[in-house]
């Protein structure tokens, strides 16, 4: 037995196993990072996390910048959160980390899906920390039913700015034509608001014939295909190009671009990504209207480590500042270099104190 | 028209003794005719040079990726890492030549680094899979989320403008009226065509896809012609990445989104066989444009939105169920 075994040992030094062994401990030392973030020692101050979609859109990486900024401004430990599009995954996570801290910790949350809120919150007002989520939520879940922990929820209404980018592509096209839309995925709340402020403007506007709307998933390679056959269907008569985002914007440009019409027909888009602005400047795109995110991912653990650390008791708020609409940015070739200047090519300076300042109002639900 | 007659002639080569006239066969080709009546019957600018050129443009890296995925599902494999390796050399690519985010411009030099990283990582896929024989559907998923990793890791979620003229004219600048990229996939197509009927390796695939078992015990060695078909196939994603990156002029960890599914639906639409064995690139040529089609004719033809993923999902099913040789299925699972 033992000869057998020491023969077979040395005569091959490496088996198969051996190596899964090894590529298994390579996996395991890999993820270690992830669990153990940073040492808790700074245990005083609260944690602030950012539970987010993932890190590969510029919209969610500049959240992320945002987080750590805010982090860095008060000297706190800043874990960022990907759920990757798994709510399994994120609401799991979230409740790792308020075993970790015990509770410590501020939690700025942009849920993958609306339902997944409501055990996001319910897991960090039993633990005792302070929550903000943002875009998604369940319409009958309020900040106010689960005082003070759930401190705020903030959003942006489509509506008004899908409505600005398609008044602004209406005036570029002299108020009169036929324009094409690309839309989001179909069940998305900002889809449906970001249309529904398309044709708001277009009823304004009898001039302006809508000749076609498609859906291209938010996705640029979708948005290219979808362009490209509307050239073919409607040629000429495209004078303008209304898009729900910026990726699909810019994909639609190319494919103006491969029919030798960029910079023709006037597109818009709407997030305000840099290669957006960058557009702008070069001329080829209308407008775009900037959420900044760098603002979303700081302030909203800014407001969450205020009330946390007793700057406010969100309890004795108003209601408008517990659930509001923040404020969006309207780029176009007006202020694209100083957009460009304050946000993109440096970083942006933000009043982390100044947490009420873009509040436009209560959230409405129809 | 180039589609027919390349099709005739590798009709004639293909080295098939046997040649059964079978409806199943020519399934493909018919419903694409078909359906390219229909569509110019509804609306006759399907039919106009402009729009050829669109599907063209919208079908080169379909094709390109189906090439490469042909290959590996003749042997009886699946390949999930088409998006992985698309994306990890477009975001490479984008960082190589002349770009928005630093002073790099390698240019043609910077394609054949793209095209050896897309071999590398087709090699990672065979080497895993053979070595330590892990199903290849487990390995190339694998491989599809460490390809789109490592491109988030390098570029930090941000997107880089490419600004090389070389690189961009693939998508705008024209010979005989088509994009330069659109040739560089029929080239692709050649490449592989000779591949599959004048080398040993493409007899080897088919050998290995219609059983293993003979394969090995006539001497066929396996594994290498398993880790080549792999590298081969990464090869042909690479210059997918290339076309990609060249088409929407930027590069992105979000640039491959999707193109698994249309990659494989068109070599399954095409009539090759998820069992392996039976199939060939000229397949995946028509099942390409099927796929193509239908969706710019989709368009064309007012089909409400809602209702175009839906077409497209009765569609395979419908080329799968004619093109589907039943006499020789014992077993359906």
């Amino acid at each position: 037995m033992v000869h057998k075994l020491i023969s077979g040992a040395s005569g091959r030094p490496i088996k198969r196993r051996d190596i899964l062994k090894g590529a298994g401990l390579i996996g395991v030392a890999g993820v270690f990072p992830a669990i153990l973030t940073r040492p808790a020692f700074a245990a005083d101050k609260p944690t602030v996390v950012n539970s987010i979609r993932s890190l590969s859109n510029p919209y969610h990486a500049t959240w992320n910048k945002g987080g750590a900024a805010f982090a860095k401004s008060v000297g706190a430990d800043y874990v960022t959160l990907v759920t990757e599009g798994n709510s399994e995954k994120g609401i799991a996570d979230i409740k790792a980390i308020l075993a970790k801290t015990g509770g410590n910790a501020v939690i700025n949350v942009d849920p993958n899906d609306s339902p997944d809120a409501r055990p996001i919150v319910e897991a960090a007002k039993a633990a005792g920390a302070y929550v903000v989520t943002q875009w998604n939520k369940p319409a009958d879940l309020h900040p106010w039913d689960h005082d003070p922990n759930y401190v705020a929820h903030i959003s942006f209404s489509g509506v008004p700015y899908g409505k600005a980018m398609a008044e602004t592509l209406i005036k570029k096209m002299g108020g009169k034509g036929g324009i094409v839309a690309l839309g989001g995925i179909e069940s998305n709340v900002p889809a449906i608001e970001r249309k529904k402020g398309l044709m708001d403007a277009l009823a304004a506007n009898p001039d302006v014939k809508l000749l076609d709307y498609q859906v291209a998933n938010w996705s640029a390679t979708e948005a290219l295909d979808k362009t490209n056959a509307w050239l073919t269907q409607f040629g000429d008569q495209i004078n303008g190009i209304w898009a729900a985002n910026d990726d699909m914007a810019l994909a639609a440009i190319e494919a103006l671009r491969a029919d030798g019409r960029a910079g023709k027909v006037p597109v818009t888009g709407i997030d305000g990504i840099q290669l957006a602005v960058e557009a702008i400047q070069k001329g080829e795109l209308a407008g775009t209207v900037a959420w900044d995110p760098y603002w979303q991912g700081g302030m909203g653990l800014a407001i969450g480590y205020a009330a946390k650390t007793g700057g406010f008791d969100p309890s004795k708020e108003p209601k408008e500042h517990r659930e509001f609409y923040g404020k969006g940015v309207i780029i176009t070739a007006d202020n694209a270099q100083e957009y460009y200047d304050g946000n993109i090519a440096s970083e942006p300076k933000m009043d982390w104190n100044d947490i009420w300042g873009r509040v436009t109002g209560q959230i409405q639900y129809d | 028209m180039t589609i027919d007659a390349s099709l005739s002639s590798s009709q004639a080569a293909k080295p098939a003794p046997r040649r059964r006239w079978r409806i199943a066969a020519w399934a493909p080709l018919i419903v694409l005719v078909l359906l390219c009546g229909l569509i110019t019957l509804i609306n006759p600018n399907f039919l106009t040079f402009g729009n050829m050129v669109r599907i063209s443009q919208a079908a080169m890296i379909p094709l390109v990726l189906g090439l490469g995925a042909t290959f590996i599902i003749l042997m009886g494999s699946i390949d999930l890492s088409v998006e992985g390796g698309l994306t990890l050399s477009a975001v490479i690519l984008s960082m190589l030549v002349l770009n928005g985010a630093n002073s790099n411009a390698f240019g043609v030099f910077g394609i054949l680094i793209v095209l050896l990283v897309g071999a590398g990582v087709g090699f990672a896929n065979g080497v895993i899979h053979v070595r330590l024989k892990i199903p290849s559907f487990m390995v190339t998923l694998g491989m599809w989320f460490v390809g789109v990793g490592a491109a988030n890791a390098l570029l930090g979620g941000m997107a880089i403008r490419i600004n090389d003229p070389m690189i961009r004219s693939l998508a705008i600048e024209r010979f005989l009226g088509f994009p330069w990229g659109v040739w560089l996939a029929l080239f692709c197509l050649l490449i592989a065509l000779v591949i599959q009927n004048y080398t040993r390796l493409g007899r080897y695939i088919y050998a290995l896809g219609g059983g293993e078992d003979l394969a090995a015990l006539s001497g066929i060695p396996v594994g290498r012609v398993r880790i080549l078909t792999f590298t081969l196939a990464g090869v042909f994603y690479a210059v997918g990445g290339v076309l990609a990156a060249a088409q929407l002029g930027l590069g992105n960890a979000q640039i491959g989104t999707g193109r698994l599914f249309t990659t494989v639906t068109a070599v399954v639409v095409g009539g090759t066989a998820l069992s392996g064995g039976q199939g060939s690139v000229l397949q995946t040529l028509v099942g390409v444009l099927i796929v193509v089609v239908l969706s710019n004719g989709m368009v064309l033809m007012g089909v409400p939105p809602s209702v175009q993923i839906g077409v497209q999902g009765l569609m395979i099913i419908a080329a799968v169920a004619l093109s589907i040789d039943r006499k020789r299925m014992r077993i359906v699972k």
